[in-house]
This record gives structure tokens, C-alpha cells and sequence, in this order.
């Protein structure tokens, strides 16, 4: 039993990472329709914000939040202007253009990174990485937990953004019907910067909040914009709720496999429920939750 | 006119840069040696370069070639086995080395071994230890360091005489490595009549092992035993430290666990972890202690078994070419067969047994981590400190 308990804790609580990772992508998703490629990527750049500030100016990670979700917001945004919406504006062959235009920026920034800091792992080190409290012999990671409270503030931050404020209303017209949107005098193509800009500063938290847990290298994004996928489909595009659900799920799924399968085959396990998910939920959670 | 004259002045020039690399090669012999200079195991791949480009400094100043001189040639594999096939391509092709070195990663070394059986040029092995390595009857392969299944050898007794353990947990990366040191670990398990309750393999790079964990704390063994690179064996033994897992002992397959980086990344979960190792600076081998110096005097680093391994190849290849007859291959080939000489890693003379072929038999050894330092603790006859044992673990990651 306390297996069991054990088990699914580590798996909500890295859940609450992977939906912090998922919720930026699913933005993205719901407004540009387009699947961001360079979403892991991305994460990997704000890790890497992040361990400069670490490294050389002594700031804690959790202060570098301040400095690598700006700065991820700045470059995010950057890349819709000036790389993915001149892509709209051409008639091309393949509407999917600006989709592999994301393969091609998160190659980039891989390369770029690899460049500057070498293959080599890194990671931080703070007193508190592997400091724990425990629950009736049950343990809860102390920065995974942190995480966690960190990835629901900020699903709750961002729901309210796009219920309450005007901004949030207009991201959400501009998901539902652009040319709509445009024509009751919504700037649409601010709208996409702004928008691609949150996704990335989203992500740039979950990188931030990842790295005292584990280490970094160049090649780390990969593995992520695949989970980011992932919980995407199953929390439905542009379902903020469903991304954190997403996630969970897709932490509870991961741990249960290798306690109970095998670790080795705890990415199998997830690309089941993916599968599964995209044949009997098609459009995920959102579907069931309307939101 | 003007033309003229600048045309034949860069002619000339061409034709003397053309010409400087030929004049040079003549007194130079060319060995290539692929590492993993960047990439997940660049730490290893750091301290082999550093000990090979060490002992070349000192065999050309001591001119232990007579008027040539030694050059070897770094390629990175960046712990990619296809991009160590094409880097041993690169050397044997392009540069036209005399014979290859290095091999850190298993899966890497197999693939350079593969190459240079098929373009039938000497490859000596100094760390890859997969035991298939030496066991395909490839004549051109030679491994100085002991094949991974002698790793657990030094830790045998320490377990028969000291901790008496009658179960085990093994946990192992699904590598060419971690594989073939679970298996041969199980059999020495079976031997000893310790009842192995948990055999569990895991993919390098997660983030969270703890489902694994978990399943190692409910079988509560008294001995785990876990083969693992640098990152994951950090993550292993913090993450063991969350979930107040406590073994007997924790004893790390070499590879990960004896490196510096090791206790930084762990931290206070990495004190009184043991290892198998192939080698202690402090062992009775000429040179041993003075290469462990010289190595933190000019690096301001420590080494380990790796770097020894590196340092000791660099020798044995020297030696090689200098007995060899001439640079042809079969001639080094013959020359590398007929190695029997001292190092500091140890005596090093190729020999065939099992299925192995051309291999290094060497003693092997248990290291721990005792305030944030590795010490030899066993055999006890040669110990650099008494090791820690039983271990208190609630007081250790207090």
C-alpha cells in the first residue's frame, strides 16, 4: 500500500511539472493551431538562463523565475513576429509551413546552446535538491512540491487572465475564429506575438523550476516537446484546465508503469494513453470538462 | 608583370605549406584515440585526454622514441556509437594513424572495434568494458582494462568476509554495459547464496526514479547494487536518500561512482557509498602515486581509475611502437601481442581465456566515499582507510 501512495505521489507532484510544460504549448495550440516544435527547446533556453544566473550572479532559482520567464516572453514573442507570421503572409504550398519552421528554430537553439556551453551536463547545486518531508513514511520532494504549487498558481493566473481581462477575451476570440476576431477590430497579429510569447515564458518556468531537480545539456528538449505533446492531446488544445489534468494524468500513467511494468517502459506506457486518448477522446478532457 | 610575380610568389608559398606537413610526418607517428570529449560522458572523456596528452608530453620530452615523435590524434564520439564509427573512419582514412586508442562507452568502443577489425589496424581498448568486446575473436582488438564482469571480483570477498548479505537488489542502465555487468553480477550472487529479490533495468536521463525506488525499499534487500553513468547515479542515490532507503550497503559498479563529480551533484547522499574500481592511486605500482600528483598539479583536478587507464594505454602504445619492427600494421599488431610490461594501472600482458581474447587480467578493487573522499577500504592489506561499515544511514543524511 504505502508503494502504492508513494508511487502516485511522485507521480502528481512530477505531473505538476509536466503540466507547467504542456499548459505554454496547449496556449499556442488553441490560438495558432500550429503544434510548437521548439517547445522543449525552448525550456531548454530558460535552463539555461537559469543556470547563468545560478552559476555566475549566485541567484537562486527562484529568483531566476523573474529573469527567464521575461526573457523567454521577449524571445517567444520575437520568433512569432519576425519568424512564424511572415510565414502567413506567403502563399505557400504546405499550410503546415510554420510548423516546420518550429522544427527548424528548435534546431537552432539547440545548436546555438551546444555552441556556447558544449555537450556537457550541468546542474545546479542548492541546499535544497533532495530535501524532503515526509507524510506517514510517505516522502514529498520539497522543490517538486514547490513546482507543483507553482504550475497551479500560474494555471490559475492564466485562466483568470483569459476569463476576466479583456486581452484574455480577445486571445480567446482569436482562438475560436481569427478572421472574426479581426473584423470586430481584435489585432489578431499581436494577439499571436503576445500569445507565443506566454507559451515560451510558461515553459521557461517549468525549465527554471526542473533544473535543481535534475541536470542540462543541449539535447534535453527533445524528450520534452514530445510530453508537452502529449498532455496537450490529452487535455484538449487550448484547455488550460485540461493541461494540468493532462499532466498529472501523464505523471500518474509514467510512474505506475515503472513501479508496476517496468522503468524502462515508462515512455511506452504514455504513448498507450496517447493512443488511447486520440482514439476513443479525440479533442481529450476538454471534451468531457467544456473548459 | 606585377601579376606574374605575385602568381609565383603564392605558388611558391602554397607549394611550402603543401610540403611542411610531409617533412613533419616523417618524424612523426600518428595514433588516433577516440573519447567522448563532449556529450553526457565527456567527464571520463576529460580525464582520459588529460592523462593520454599527460603521458605524451613526458614520452616526447624523455624521447622514449628515439628521434620520432608521438602524435595523438583526438576525435570525439561524442557517446554516439554511430558517430564513433565514423570518427575511427576518419582516423584510419584520413589522418593514416598507425593504430587507434581510447574507447570510453561500450557501445562506442564496439563499434571503433568493429572498424578497425574490418580495416585490420591494432585498436587497443582502455576502458570500454562490455565483455562481448573481446569475446568476437577479433585479433586486432586488445583491452587493457579487465572486462566488466571481473568488476564485482574485488567486492566478493568484502561481502563474504565483512557483510554476509543474503539478499540483493541490482539496478542497471539497458546499456551494453549496465547489461552485461547485471548478469555477470547475478551469477556471482548465485555463487555466494545471495538471493537476488530485485534485477530492475531503467533508461538513462529520467527525471524522477523513485517508482523504481519504491520498489527496491518494499523488497528491503540488504545490499544494492546499481551500474550507472555520472547524472543518473547522482539521481539514484538522492533520490535513495528521499525515500530513506536503507540497505546495508550501497555499492556502485565503478563507472559513475567514482568520479569528483559524483559526491557535488549527490552531495551528502554519495558519503559511504562503496564502488568497485580498477585502481587506487595508492596501490603498490610503480608510478601510481607520482601520475596521481602530477595529474592534480597540472589539472587542479583529482583523477581516478579512468584517467590511470588512459595514462597507462599511452605507455603501452609508446612501447608498442617502440619494439615494432616497422609502422605496418601487422608489425604493430605483432608488437602489441608481445606487450608485457609495467604501468602504473598495472602489470599489462594480453592474454586469452574464457572467450575473451587479447585481455588484460587485472585485480580489482572496492573504493568508498568517506567524508566526501574516495579511499581504498578493500583488500584490507592495502587499504587507504578502514572502511565504514555497518553504516548508520539516518546519521549520514542527517
Amino acid at each position: 500500500m504505502e508503494m502504492f501512495i508513494q508511487t502516485l505521489v511522485s507521480g502528481i507532484l512530477i505531473g505538476g511539472i509536466y503540466a507547467l510544460i504542456g499548459i505554454g504549448m496547449t496556449l499556442i495550440m488553441g490560438v495558432m493551431k500550429i503544434i510548437n516544435l521548439a517547445h522543449g527547446q525552448l525550456m531548454m533556453v530558460a535552463m539555461y538562463i537559469t543556470f547563468v544566473c545560478h552559476q555566475y550572479l549566485g541567484l537562486d532559482p527562484y529568483f531566476a523565475l523573474f529573469i527567464a520567464m521575461p526573457c523567454l516572453f521577449v524571445l517567444g514573442a520575437a520568433i512569432q513576429k519576425y519568424l512564424l507570421n511572415p510565414l502567413l503572409k506567403v502563399d505557400s504550398i504546405l499550410p503546415e509551413n510554420q510548423v516546420l519552421m518550429t522544427v527548424g528554430i528548435g534546431m537552432v537553439l539547440t545548436e546555438v546552446m551546444r555552441f556556447i556551453f558544449h555537450s556537457d551536463y550541468r546542474s545546479i547545486e542548492t541546499g535544497y535538491s533532495s530535501t524532503a518531508f515526509y507524510l506517514g513514511g510517505i516522502s514529498f520532494n520539497l522543490p517538486m512540491f514547490v513546482a507543483f504549487g507553482i504550475a497551479l498558481l500560474l494555471t490559475l493566473g492564466l485562466f483568470l487572465f483569459l476569463l476576466k481581462t479583456d486581452v484574455g477575451k480577445s486571445v480567446r476570440a482569436t482562438a475560436q475564429n481569427m478572421d472574426a476576431a479581426m473584423i470586430l477590430g481584435i489585432n489578431a497579429h499581436w494577439i499571436t506575438i503576445l500569445t507565443y510569447g506566454l507559451g515560451s515564458a510558461l515553459v521557461a518556468a517549468a525549465g527554471t523550476l526542473l533544473l535543481p531537480i535534475y541536470y542540462l545539456f543541449p539535447d534535453i528538449g527533445g524528450p520534452f516537446t514530445l510530453k508537452a505533446f502529449v498532455i496537450t492531446m490529452l487535455g484538449g488544445m487550448g484547455s488550460t484546465v485540461g493541461a494540468i489534468v493532462g499532466g498529472v494524468v501523464l505523471g500518474v500513467a509514467e510512474s505506475l508503469g515503472a513501479t508496476y511494468i517496468a522503468m524502462s517502459l515508462k515512455d511506452a506506457v504514455a504513448m498507450v494513453i496517447f493512443l488511447l486518448v486520440l482514439i476513443f477522446l479525440p479533442g481529450g478532457l476538454k471534451k468531457l470538462t467544456k473548459v | 608583370m606585377m601579376k606574374k610575380l605575385v602568381m609565383t610568389v603564392m605558388m611558391i608559398v602554397l607549394c611550402a605549406l603543401l610540403a611542411a606537413p610531409s617533412v613533419w610526418a616523417r618524424e612523426t607517428i600518428k595514433v588516433g584515440i577516440v573519447l567522448p570529449l563532449t556529450g553526457g560522458q565527456a567527464a571520463f572523456g576529460e580525464i582520459e585526454r588529460n592523462s593520454f596528452e599527460m603521458a605524451l608530453a613526458e614520452i616526447n620530452s624523455t624521447k622514449l622514441l628515439g628521434d620520432k615523435k608521438l602524435e595523438f590524434i583526438f576525435e570525439d564520439d561524442t557517446g554516439k556509437p554511430e558517430v564513433a564509427r565514423s570518427a575511427a573512419e576518419k582516423l584510419i582514412t584520413k589522418d593514416q594513424v598507425v593504430m587507434l586508442g581510447g574507447g570510453y562507452g561500450s557501445s562506442e568502443t564496439f563499434a571503433i572495434a568493429g572498424v578497425a577489425q574490418q580495416s585490420a589496424i591494432p585498436f587497443l581498448v582502455n576502458t570500454g568494458s562490455a565483455d562481448k568486446i573481446t569475446e568476437q575473436g577479433w585479433d586486432y582488438v586488445y583491452r587493457l582494462n579487465p572486462a566488466a564482469s571481473d568488476y564485482p571480483m574485488g567486492l566478493e570477498t568484502f561481502l563474504t568476509e565483512v557483510v554476509k548479505p543474503k539478499t540483493a537488489a541490482i539496478l542497471y542502465e539497458d546499456s551494453n554495459f549496465g547489461s552485461s555487468s547485471s548478469k555477470s553480477f547475478e551469477t556471482t550472487c548465485k555463487r555466494l547464496g545471495i538471493n537476488v529479490v530485485l534485477s530492475e533495468n531503467y533508461s538513462k536521463g529520467g527525471v524522477d526514479f523513485k517508482p523504481l525506488l519504491v520498489k527496491v525499499k518494499q523488497a528491503n534487500p540488504d545490499l544494492v547494487y546499481m551500474i550507472s553513468y555520472l547524472m543518473d547515479a547522482s539521481l539514484l542515490m538522492g533520490q535513495s536518500m528521499e525515500l530513506r532507503i536503507t540497505p546495508k550497503l550501497f555499492v556502485g559498479g565503478a563507472a559513475g561512482f567514482t568520479l569528483p563529480e559524483f559526491p557535488k551533484k549527490a552531495g551528502k547522499a554519495s558519503e559511504n557509498v562503496f564502488s568497485a574500481t580498477l585502481w587506487y592511486q595508492t596501490l603498490p605500482y610503480p608510478g601510481a602515486m607520482e601520475y596521481f600528483n602530477n595529474y592534480g598539479k597540472k589539472y587542479g583536478k583529482e583523477t581516478e581509475y579512468h584517467g590511470a587507464e588512459a595514462y597507462a594505454a599511452a605507455y603501452v602504445i609508446a612501447d608498442t611502437l617502440k619494439r615494432a619492427k616497422s609502422l605496418s600494421r601487422p608489425d604493430v599488431k605483432a608488437a602489441l601481442s608481445a606487450t608485457d610490461m609495467m604501468t602504473v594501472f598495472g602489470p599489462v600482458k594480453f592474454t586469452s581465456y574464457d572467450k575473451k581474447i587479447n585481455q588484460n587480467k587485472l585485480p580489482t578493487y572496492l573504493v568508498q566515499w568517506i567524508d566526501g573522499k574516495l579511499e581504498l577500504v578493500w583488500p584490507k592489506k592495502i587499504a587507504s582507510k578502514p572502511f565504514i561499515y555497518p553504516i548508520d544511514f539516518e546519521k549520514t543524511w542527517k
